[in-house]
């Protein structure tokens, strides 16, 4: 039996459904809110350092659960292996409600002009399907600033020289500065960079009625217990439930969507939290399930129009996966620099974002989030002579509190090879074709990465690290919690997925809003950029929608 | 089918026979494998209530209490099945409320002056504050020091969750429960020596307290007790100088909740770490334990009138009236000796009002 | 009395009979772990040990790292268990070959050759894994008493951290 027929189903509610569901929702129109996880509060997960979204060895508290939760994962060689959420390899990225932002480190980054052009600004990349965004940093600007202001971002990227025109500052100044600022700054002054305060979605100031961060060690990976990081689950999302227009279903996975006689989607068939069958109709659907997750969904919504599933008919769906190769280093200091004042990461550079000789894009570099002492071990593990025994205790007791690790997001080079597939085989609890995930980094973003870690060590060497450490991951594929690019957005529907306004191509009513559509990911985390793109997106979809 | 139906209760009582046999048997140690609650039992063995008997406090086997019995026999299903609770813990509100009870039996003094004191305040008068609320969000960092037991998140408790109003709790009965019950500071179960008549100090006062072994914060995130000598008290600062800290070990659980903000400025948050005249004293130099009084307090220092020759009690402070501005924890000589303290006031006189007063 | 009423109380009493020697027969001692027998709980502490030693900060096994492991293998690492029963008998069986005695009968410079060979090997990559986890991790999972390796790392705990509530002057 179908459910009454509401304006608009919005599936996902973490970055991009949250706002594109408050956007419709205050505008007016009657909006349903499919989530597949649960509200996810502070006292689920209650600052356990084993079971976090950052270090999940004991599960994954912000979803899914490990049990029907399965994908399936093909290493460099071939080789398939099934995984689960709270273990390596699954590309996890939070399911709740508020998604990821739930939990996040909140860093609020707008890309650069230049992250939008990167094919006309570099040229092609052999082995990459490297492309211009459809849209510019300008065109998204105010739908930047807009996000700064609804959800409250602090910091201060005054000193910057190298971000693009902002026509407004940040809502709320920096959290007062941490040990690790102070040894930093002056350091990159004196390699003449510049050094400025993280831009964060989180109060360092009363904002919109919640309180500041009281600064616990306690940040990425965890809920926040003062409400002080704001994500979509404690700002856009109670607004929209306030409206009274938006009614938010959780513990509702979304099966397939459907398409009328038109070709025009007409409704969601999800599975409630009972596992009922039930079918939402709407006059409008967006997806933003996250780059993994809305691909899966349109492949697995097959119709006559579609035989490879929505939008698929050039093959673009589920390709060009990526995230971000972090790299970085740790230094060890002959001094303390551990202050116990959260989050941790306070100060960036974006020196080495662009500009590099001879290398396409770069990264953004920060000094990392506070280390809990078993991510400490894991950070270190791979360095140190002996990671067991006396040694490897010693080397702990000495230099846990000395230790500053700064690290950034490279801008992957996308892959056609990188993918998300529906697995032939596995299916979920509801019987649903799991996502399968296959590919592997560029070579040139390895390149970049091994750039990047250097200007990472020479940063800490100058603040006095006696030691330092270069991390460079391997080719292995990134996805996780920056996964982007599945859908990518475009001119041309041969090329792309949906247009510049997030439309699927050839489908007037369906809109995929998430980092999916992203055409390249940025050298930042991309979290304000989904946001944007959201209100982007919501301010077109309104367009249309009250044109018709 | 009548069997089946006879057979049930049947059983439950010859459980419960057999139950009580075995425990009266082996005090508590065989129901410790199938309710898996060995590190729990283990953990009484070494504490100060080890003569207590599990009974005494988690109670008896012939009660008519389903919930009793239910909870058990859920514990036993578990175990059968395999499900190893990760940690032991009294959950339910009920366990909570026996506990008290038991404590109260035995330290009837200690529980009513806790029961006196604020620190018996309750769920309503929390997080039903109109006033609070009004100005302050309420969140799960709330539920850190009031109502550290309590299983859910600030939704599950109040609604709603807002600056607006009007603000109810979800389940009346929490209402008139304490937010800072005897578990709150105390760990029954930790390792410590029975208080004989042998060990006790002749006179009952802070050096008795000192030594109390149970001294322990719950702490919610965890869900575990931390003991007071494991638990940090912090250097805190009055506008960047280092104040003198007492060295009094139990002050560090009430740091817990009387916390300066993080950049450990005195009078931050909650902090009421002394300055001036008062600074380098410990909380429990002036407040009682478990009633937090700090009537009878002065006359310790000040037997009968200050070093100024005054009064102490009727000094200009909040001790007097709250509404004064000098603060009790910060009143310095110059707040009222703006120019300087004189030499006179300072020597002489008062110290030998003060010494004959001692004599 | 029918043959049928008769049957029916042999039941009942079946029934209620069961119920009493339960508890006795909970009485019988066993290992002191859920999952561990006795000897592989011991080989596993003698590793434990070997991965975190105690100096004058408590080893692994003071921590309560045994009875971190323990308690996951019945929990999150329940998909592990196999994984501990086969590397703690190919431990002991490398210990037999090299040594031509069992791991716990060999003296701990032994016990340090033998693990040294095999720390490539994937058991021993795990339970390093897992001994850092049941030592630095948090002390809710069974290891870590009392954060003695907090402690020990100079981190305060629980933190000292209030927020602005009622500050003093609004009061």
């Amino acid at each position: 039996m179908a459910l009454k027929h509401v304006d608009a189903v919005v599936i996902g509610s973490g970055a991009g459904g949250g706002i594109v569901a408050k956007e419709l929702a205050c505008a007016g129109m009657k909006v349903v809110l499919l989530e597949r996880g649960r509200w996810v509060t502070p006292a689920d997960c209650r600052k356990d350092d084993l079971r976090n979204q950052r270090t999940s060895v004991l599960g994954a508290p912000f979803g899914p659960d490990d049990e029907g939760n399965p994908r399936v994962y093909v290493d460099l060689q071939g080789r398939e292996h099934i995984v689960y959420p709270s273990r390596g390899a699954y590309h996890n990225n939070a399911m709740c409600v508020g998604g990821g932002t739930a939990s996040y480190g909140a860093m609020a980054w707008r890309f650069m002009p230049q992250d939008f052009k990167m094919r006309s600004t570099y040229g092609p990349v052999e082995g990459s399907t490297l492309e211009d965004w459809p849209i510019s940093y300008a065109d998204l600007e105010p739908f930047y600033e807009k996000a700064e202001w609804e959800l409250g971002v602090s910091g201060d990227d005054g000193p910057n020289p190298f971000k693009g025109p902002r026509r407004r500052p940040l809502p709320m100044p920096p959290l007062p500065p941490n040990r690790e600022y102070e040894i930093l700054k002056p350091a990159a002054l004196r390699l003449g960079w510049h050094p400025f305060d993280i831009p964060m979605l989180r109060n360092s100031v009363p904002y919109d009625g919640r309180p500041p961060c009281m600064r616990c060690r306690w940040c990425v990976g965890f809920a926040c217990e003062v409400n002080a990081k704001n994500g979509t689950q404690n700002t856009v999302i109670p607004k929209a439930l306030a409206t009274g227009n938006c009614e938010l279903r959780t513990e509702c996975v979304a099966r397939e969507i459907l398409l009328d006689h038109k070709g025009r989607a007409r409704a969601v068939v999800y599975h409630d939290r009972d596992g009922r069958i039930q079918t939402q109709p709407a006059n409008l659907i967006v997806v933003s399930c996250g780059a993994i997750e809305s691909a899966r969904l349109l492949l697995n919504s097959k119709s006559k129009w579609f035989p490879n599933g929505i939008g698929n008919n050039h093959d673009w769906v589920g390709r060009n996966l990526q995230g971000h190769t972090y790299t970085g280093a740790i230094g060890l200091f002959p001094f303390d620099c551990y202050d116990d004042l959260g989050p941790g990461a306070s100060i960036a550079i974006c020196d080495f974002n662009h500009g590099n000789p001879g290398l396409v894009g770069g990264a953004m570099l920060a000094n990392e989030f506070i280390r809990l002492p078993y991510q400490f071990v894991q950070r270190v593990q791979s360095f140190v002579p002996k990671s067991w025994g006396k040694p490897f205790k010693d080397f702990m007791r000495q230099w846990y509190r000395r230790s500053i690790m700064v690290q950034g997001p490279v801008q992957e080079m996308p892959m056609w090879e990188a993918r998300v597939q529906l697995d032939p085989k596995v299916k979920d609890r509801w019987g649903i074709p799991v996502a399968r995930l296959s590919g592997r980094k560029h070579p040139h973003t390895l390149e970049v990465a091994e750039y990047i870690s250097q200007k990472a060590e020479l940063w800490l060497r100058e603040a006095g690290a006696i030691q330092t450490f270069r991390r460079v991951p391997g080719p292995e594929l990134s996805a996780g919690q920056h996964q982007a690019g599945t859908c990518r957005m475009g001119k041309d529907p041969k090329t792309s997925v949906v247009d510049p306004y997030c439309r699927v191509h050839d489908v007037e009513n369906l809109y995929v809003v998430d980092a999916s559509v992203h055409v390249t990911n940025g050298g930042f985390n991309p979290v304000l950029t989904i946001m944007a793109i959201a209100y982007w997106a919501a301010h077109h979809i309104l367009k249309a929608h009250r044109a018709s | 089918m009548r069997a089946a139906v006879l057979s049930i209760p049947i059983s439950g009582i010859a459980m419960i026979v057999g139950a009580a046999i075995a425990y009266q048997a082996t005090g508590g140690r065989s129901c410790a494998r199938c309710h898996e609650i060995q590190p729990a039992v283990d953990l009484w063995n070494q504490s100060t209530h080890r003569s207590v008997p599990c009974a005494e406090c988690h109670g008896g086997l012939f009660t008519f209490e389903f919930h009793f019995h239910w909870k058990n026999f859920r514990q036993l299903l578990r175990h059968l099945a395999g499900r190893v609770p990760q940690q032991i813990a009294l959950r339910e509100r009920r366990e909570i409320d026996r506990a008290m009870a038991a404590c109260r039996r035995c330290h009837e003094q200690e529980y009513a002056r806790w029961q006196a004191g604020p620190h018996s305040v309750t769920y309503r008068q929390i997080f039903l504050d109109e006033q609070h609320n009004r100005k302050r969000l309420l969140m799960d960092d709330c539920l850190r020091c009031h109502g550290m037991h309590y299983p859910g998140n600030i939704a599950a408790l109040v609604t709603p969750v807002d600056t607006r109003g009007p603000w109810r709790l979800l389940d009346q009965e929490m209402e008139n429960r304490p937010t800072i019950p005897c578990l709150a500071c105390h760990e029954i179960h930790r390792r410590g020596q029975p208080m004989g008549p042998q060990r006790r100090p002749r006179r009952a006062g802070p050096q008795q307290e000192e030594f109390r072994p149970s001294l322990a914060l719950f702490d919610r995130r965890t869900q575990t007790h931390f003991s007071v000598a494991s638990m940090p008290v912090p250097q805190v600062y009055d506008n960047g100088r280092p104040l003198v800290m007492s060295r009094d070990p139990r002050q560090a659980l009430c740091y817990q909740c009387h916390a300066p903000l993080a950049t450990a400025e005195r009078a931050s948050g909650d902090d009421r770490t002394c300055r001036g005249v008062h600074e380098g004293l410990s909380c429990l130099a002036c407040h009682e334990a478990h009633g937090q009084d700090t009537r009878a307090s002065c006359k310790n220092c000040h037997p009968r009138l200050s070093n100024c020759g005054l009064d102490v009690e009727t000094m200009d402070t909040t001790f007097k009236d709250p509404a004064s501005k000098h603060n009790i924890h910060f009143v310095q000589c110059s707040d009222c000796h703006p120019k300087g303290v004189p030499r006179r006031a300072r020597g002489e006189r008062g110290l030998a009002e003060a010494r004959r007063a001692l004599d | 009395m029918s043959r049928k009423h008769t049957l029916s109380r042999r039941k009942v009493l079946q029934v209620t009979v069961l119920g009493a020697p339960t508890h006795f027969a909970c009485r019988r001692e066993r290992s002191r772990y859920r999952f561990f027998t006795a000897r592989e709980a011991a080989i596993v502490a003698a590793i434990c040990d070997h991965i975190i030693p105690p100096d004058d900060f408590p080893g692994a096994v003071q921590a309560g790292v045994v009875n971190f492991l323990d308690l996951q293998l019945t929990g999150h690492y329940r998909y592990l268990q196999q994984a501990y029963r086969r590397g703690i008998a190919e431990i002991d069986a490398a210990a037999q070959e090299k040594f031509g005695r069992s791991f716990l009968e060999l003296s701990p410079d032994e016990q340090v050759e033998l693990l040294e060979e095999r720390q490539k090997t994937e058991f021993f990559r795990m339970i390093r894994d897992h001994t850092m986890q049941g030592y630095y991790g948090d002390p809710r999972h069974g290891g870590n008493l009392d954060a003695v390796s907090w402690k020990m790392l100079g981190i305060p705990h629980p933190p000292v951290r209030g927020r602005d509530h009622y500050s003093l002057e609004e009061s």
